[in-house]
């Protein structure tokens, strides 16, 4: 073992950190968001009387679900100028991860869906509810208490994969890293303060959403605190 | 570009498709191993061996993939002084991220196992390994097995950042075809295509598992009734 450790090494480069930082957390919510809406759209899809609807929703989810995102991520990226596009690489990388995101999302937003007993529904009619209402005031709330904890995972694995739009140029925290290490050579060191700030990042959400469910459902202490799943 | 001249390039894929087969496989043989060792850590009588496991665990499950794998192949190395292939690098990578992921797995397995059982065991007078091989074991595995897919098809897709350090495994291959023929985004679609094929095929294997799987659960439950 020859190899100098320093994290000094790392100062001259922090400046740049901090924007790569945000980038990482900027196209991280902005794909919770858009995913959250897109599996929506499917989730409902899947539900549909059309067994056209339901087939395309269907494969979606299964397209996206077993693909890699880095493929999906080159997929879009070279996509988009050959359809006479002009997009930033942060807004294909958004693209790619809000498909790759929205697949995973439809299944958490479907299992919430179908955990609603058909007796609300039928319940919320009788009292005279529109389709809207019963969606807003009966099905939603209960919805939500399903995917609360599926939800936090889900958004640190976002995290997690938008590293992997370094490849597609994005100026992530990864990206830091891999410029950074290269610059000076000290890669050891920038990977350290890179894996520090992915596991601050995803602690960070994971905690978060312990204390907030506690909050939210103080009746289910053991369900929302459980432990993330695999 | 006609679909003709891509189809000529589908055997090259194939045989990298090959690659990124082997190299998932054996992410998932070191993830086993290294998952095994960590569920029995983090079940054990020993506070010191339950919370290394578990910060093991938490931290592959905190950090991307990615910077494991930049780590392994770049700051290795620099550490050791020893050279890493670009494909020792990934599949130990990924081999420490599967670990992570089956050590959760093997431990809800060990978990489901009723404490009865121990306690029959233990009233045996077995011993710890004899209690895991003959008692714990062969009802674990049953839980364990169904999970085990899905993690092999998250090592299938994973295992194309290796493409990132220049492995040539199925995405790589397929963004060197693409640099042949100029641009282009159809060849990224077929190597997307190829690995849906391949996950799809397994989830549904893996699904006819479970349901198996299953089965035997509910019939070992009611035998336990009995």
């Amino acid at each position: 073992m020859n190899y100098a450790f320093s994290l000094r090494a790392v100062v001259p480069y922090l400046n740049g950190l901090l924007p790569a930082a945000m980038a990482t957390i900027t196209v991280s919510l902005a794909t919770m968001a858009l995913s959250l809406a897109i599996g929506m759209l499917f989730a409902i899809g899947r539900q549909n009387r059309s067994g056209a609807i339901r087939f395309i929703s269907t494969a979606y989810v299964e397209f996206f679900r077993n693909t890699p995102l880095l493929v999906v991520l080159y997929f879009v990226y070279f996509m988009i100028p050959t359809i006479g596009l002009r997009l930033s690489s942060f807004s294909s990388a958004l693209v790619a991860m809000t498909l790759h995101a929205g697949a995973y999302m439809t299944e958490i937003l479907r299992a919430g869906l179908l955990a609603v007993p058909d007796g609300q529904y039928d319940g919320a009619r009788s009292q005279g509810m529109t389709s809207w209402q019963i969606l807003r005031h009966v099905v939603m709330p209960q919805v939500f208490r399903t995917i609360y904890a599926p939800l936090g995972n889900q958004f640190i694995s976002i995290i997690l994969g938008s590293s992997l739009t370094s490849a597609i140029a994005v100026n992530e925290v990864t990206a830091w890293t891999q410029t950074a290490g290269a610059a000076s050579f000290r890669y050891f060191e920038f990977f350290l303060v890179a894996a520090v700030v992915y596991l601050v990042l995803s602690q960070a959400v994971n905690l978060a959403r312990i204390q907030i469910g506690r909050a939210l459902f103080p009746e289910e202490q053991g369900v929302s605190g459980a432990g993330r799943q695999p | 570009m006609t679909d003709a001249s891509l189809l000529a390039y589908v055997p090259i894929l194939l045989k990298a498709a090959r690659l990124t087969i082997w190299l998932s496989w054996l992410a998932l043989l070191i993830g086993s191993v290294g998952g095994l060792a960590l569920a029995l850590m983090r079940t054990s009588r020993f506070a010191s061996l339950r919370l290394s496991a578990m910060l093991y665990t938490e931290f592959f499950r905190s950090i991307p993939i990615l910077i494991v794998l930049f780590f392994c192949y770049y700051g290795v190395p620099l550490l050791l002084g020893i050279d890493l292939s670009a494909f020792a690098a990934a599949t130990v990578a990924l081999g420490l991220h599967a670990s992570s992921m089956m050590s959760e797995v093997i431990r809800a397995g060990i978990d489901s196992v009723r404490r009865g059982q121990w306690d029959a065991a233990k009233a045996a007078g077995m011993t710890y390994v004899q209690m895991m091989r003959h008692v714990i074991g062969p009802q674990a595995v049953q839980v364990i097995l169904p999970p085990s897919v899905g993690i092999y098809i998250m090592m299938l897709k994973e295992s194309s950042v290796a493409s990132i350090i220049g492995y040539v495994e199925l995405t790589s291959t397929g963004l060197l075809i693409r640099e042949q023929i100029g641009s282009g985004f159809a060849i990224v679609g077929v190597v997307a295509l190829l690995y849906f094929a391949m996950c799809y095929a397994i989830s549904l294997l893996g699904g006819a598992l479970e349901t198996r799987m299953k089965i035997a659960g509910r019939s070992m439950q009611l035998g336990e009734l009995r």
